[in-house]
């Protein structure tokens, strides 16, 4: 009995030229929630299809806890299913639709029924059972699909932009109660999204998708505070970037030269002196000092050149050094004008140096 | 032009009765034709320029039915009629599933010559068909003719099943396979379910088409497959308008059953679509 409910053996699928999946190894433990994070066109509905079974990969092998399915075709693999689109079966009712996985594997009428009652309190859609998909809010079909997805008790649960057809607030709404179904049930789930925001509220852990490879794996604060590529930070947030070398590594610290700056940040493993390296830093980590505050590490002039406000933030655009640009997001209670002199500090430990752009 | 203005300005207030008598007088000079062939076949003694017949009769029903056969016409064009629906329905759903479901080079062009047979001439095209049939030895058999309508019938029946086919959604069925539904349970539960509506409004298309065709079933009957277009045209030539009337209003009866059918089951527009979507 291995920990791994879902395991990904170096698939690959092309289009033609395009390499919708390359070589993806990725193993989702059993209990876990995972998210599949990526731009669109990145791979990560082709990798879910290789799941389900609707696309079959070019090479590699699909495991669901233990058993190679690769070759098993779609209903034969005891998958739950969320679809972006709902997908119910619009000439039945509530009852029907989410009764339907049972239909079909023969269970009794009056089991049926129970666990039907069952799944749609989970989703408390308790009144709704004789509704048609269309008399039905888009959040209450997607409650449909998630007690239809749910309602047999599958080994895995599969999610792709469950929430993308819902407006801002539902969706929202939605993303918790997704999670705390999935947390009840303690089921193992794959949760297909773009939506950086819903990866990082969600998951145990996310996968993060780049043109058919893996950038990174690992949990929401991992990815979001340590990204290990430009592709990463960018894609889970607001990022500033700058390029420097290593001037001199000194146990846990190093001082990286940008422009005539010298910034001090955490050493990196494997990194020495005279090595290129992209420090990265969020907008919000960047604290922004009074022209007359005490200096100290990692304090520069800097000037601003632009300002937004965002209601309960301030967007600065600033320059220091040697004309580089850096973007900084504080709370509305400083404010300063285009053009005023300011000091910023870069939290040391926020700075975060990787070596691949 | 007074009384005319008076009119639509009580038309543009509102006047409900105004509008009434408009829509009544628009739908009699419609229906006048078929009303005054109804009351031809029940009227005795009507010549000259009289405008209502001075005797009232079923008379003519009785001969339609005994010298005209009307009983064995009409079984010839309902066999004929349910041979071209079976066939016509078939090839629709093959077709229609082709194109509405799979992305193939030359589908415009495929499409644009299964209509093609429509834009010809119909005289020209039954010249063709009955050109082939009496080599196939086809003419004056059920199976003939109703191939002959066929032509005429699958067409339609692509188009609507197409377009039915087009409406379903890919990932509904998908659904279904991750339900844990095979093939066929997928197809009986999911996809006849769904097209069903496509495939009554096919059939009906078909059977209306089949029921009225006249140049193909002229150029490919026989003594033994006429059908009621061809025996009232043929009643016409013999120059017996009373009978001739009675036939085309039997005629009319199945039509109007499946109208009323139509009406009571199921909004028409919502059958050429099939479910579109959630």
């Amino acid at each position: 009995m291995t920990d791994a409910m879902i395991e990904f053996r170096d698939v690959t699928k092309r289009y033609g030229p395009l390499l919708a999946n390359d070589h993806l190894s990725l193993t989702i433990r059993r209990g876990e929630l995972m998210t599949l994070l990526g731009p669109s066109g990145c791979g990560k509905t082709t990798a879910l299809r290789c799941l389900t079974g609707y696309v079959r990969p070019d090479e590699g092998r699909v495991f669901i806890d233990g058993a190679d399915v690769t070759d098993l075709p779609t209903h034969q693999r005891e998958l739950g299913m969320v679809f972006q689109n709902f997908a119910l079966f619009p000439h039945m009712t509530v009852q029907d639709n989410v009764g339907f996985p049972l239909m079909i594997r023969n269970l009794s009428r009056a089991e049926r029924d129970a666990r039907v009652a069952q799944a749609l309190r989970l989703v408390r859609l308790e009144g709704y059972a004789a509704h048609y998909p269309r008399q039905l809010s888009g959040g209450q079909q997607q409650r449909v699909g998630l007690a239809r997805a749910l309602v047999y008790r599958p080994k895995v649960l599969l999610l792709d932009e469950p929430l993308s057809n819902l407006d801002a607030k539902l969706r929202e709404e939605m993303r918790f109660e997704i999670k705390e179904v999935v947390t009840r049930l303690g089921i193992t789930a794959l949760y297909v999204t773009h939506d950086q925001g819903e990866a990082l509220a969600l998951s145990d852990r996310v996968a993060i998708m780049n043109r058919g490879r893996l950038e990174q794996v690992g949990t929401p604060e991992e990815i979001y505070e340590h990204p290990q590529s430009r592709f990463v930070a960018e894609f889970i947030g607001l990022s500033n970037f700058l390029e420097g070398s290593v001037l001199a590594v000194d146990g846990e610290t190093m001082r990286v030269g940008i422009g005539e700056l010298g910034v001090t940040v955490p050493a990196l493993p494997n990194v020495g002196a005279g090595q290129r390296v992209l420090l990265f830093l969020r907008p919000s980590e960047v604290e922004l000092l009074r022209p007359g505050d005490p200096g100290g590490t990692n304090v520069f002039e800097a000037r601003v050149e632009k300002t937004t406000y965002l209601g309960d933030t301030i967007d600065y655009r600033l320059v220091f050094g040697q004309d580089l640009p850096l973007r900084v997001q504080t709370d509305a209670q400083r404010r300063f004008a285009p053009g005023a002199e300011v000091r910023i500090r870069l939290p040391r430990i926020r700075c975060w140096a990787m070596t691949s752009g | 032009m007074r009384l005319l203005r008076a009119y639509l300005r009580g038309l543009w207030d509102g006047k409900l009765l105004l509008g009434y008598t408009l829509l009544a007088s628009l739908s009699l000079l419609i229906l006048a034709p078929f009303l005054m062939i109804a009351l031809r076949s029940v009227g005795k003694g009507w010549f000259g320029r009289l405008w209502l017949p001075p005797e009232l009769t079923l008379e003519w029903y009785r001969w339609a039915v005994e010298v005209g056969n009307i009983p064995e016409v009409m079984k010839n064009t309902l066999i004929i009629g349910v041979i071209a629906v079976a066939v016509s329905t078939v090839i629709g759903i093959f077709a229609g599933w082709a194109f509405g479901r799979r992305q193939m080079p030359g589908k415009e062009v495929l499409m644009a010559l299964i209509l093609l047979p429509r834009m010809i001439p119909p005289i020209t095209y039954a010249l063709g068909v009955a050109k082939i049939f009496y080599t196939l030895d086809l003419v004056d058999t059920y199976l003939g003719v109703a191939l002959a309508h066929v032509s005429v019938c699958a067409p339609y029946a692509i188009l609507v099943l197409s377009a039915t086919f087009e409406g379903l959604d890919e990932r509904v069925l998908e659904a279904a396979g991750v339900c844990g539904a095979n093939t066929l349970k997928r197809f009986f539960y999911v996809v006849l379910p769904l097209i069903m509506p496509g495939i009554l409004a096919s059939m009906i298309f078909s059977f209306t088409h089949s029921y009225n065709e006249f140049t193909l079933t002229l150029l490919t009957y026989g003594p033994h497959t006429v059908t009621l277009p061809i025996r009232t045209y043929l009643a016409v030539g013999d120059g017996y308008w009373e009978i001739t009337s009675a036939m085309a209003v039997i005629m009319v009866l199945p039509s109007l059953a499946i109208l009323a059918m139509i009406q009571r089951r199921a909004e028409p527009e919502k059958l050429v679509g099939g479910f579109k979507g959630v």
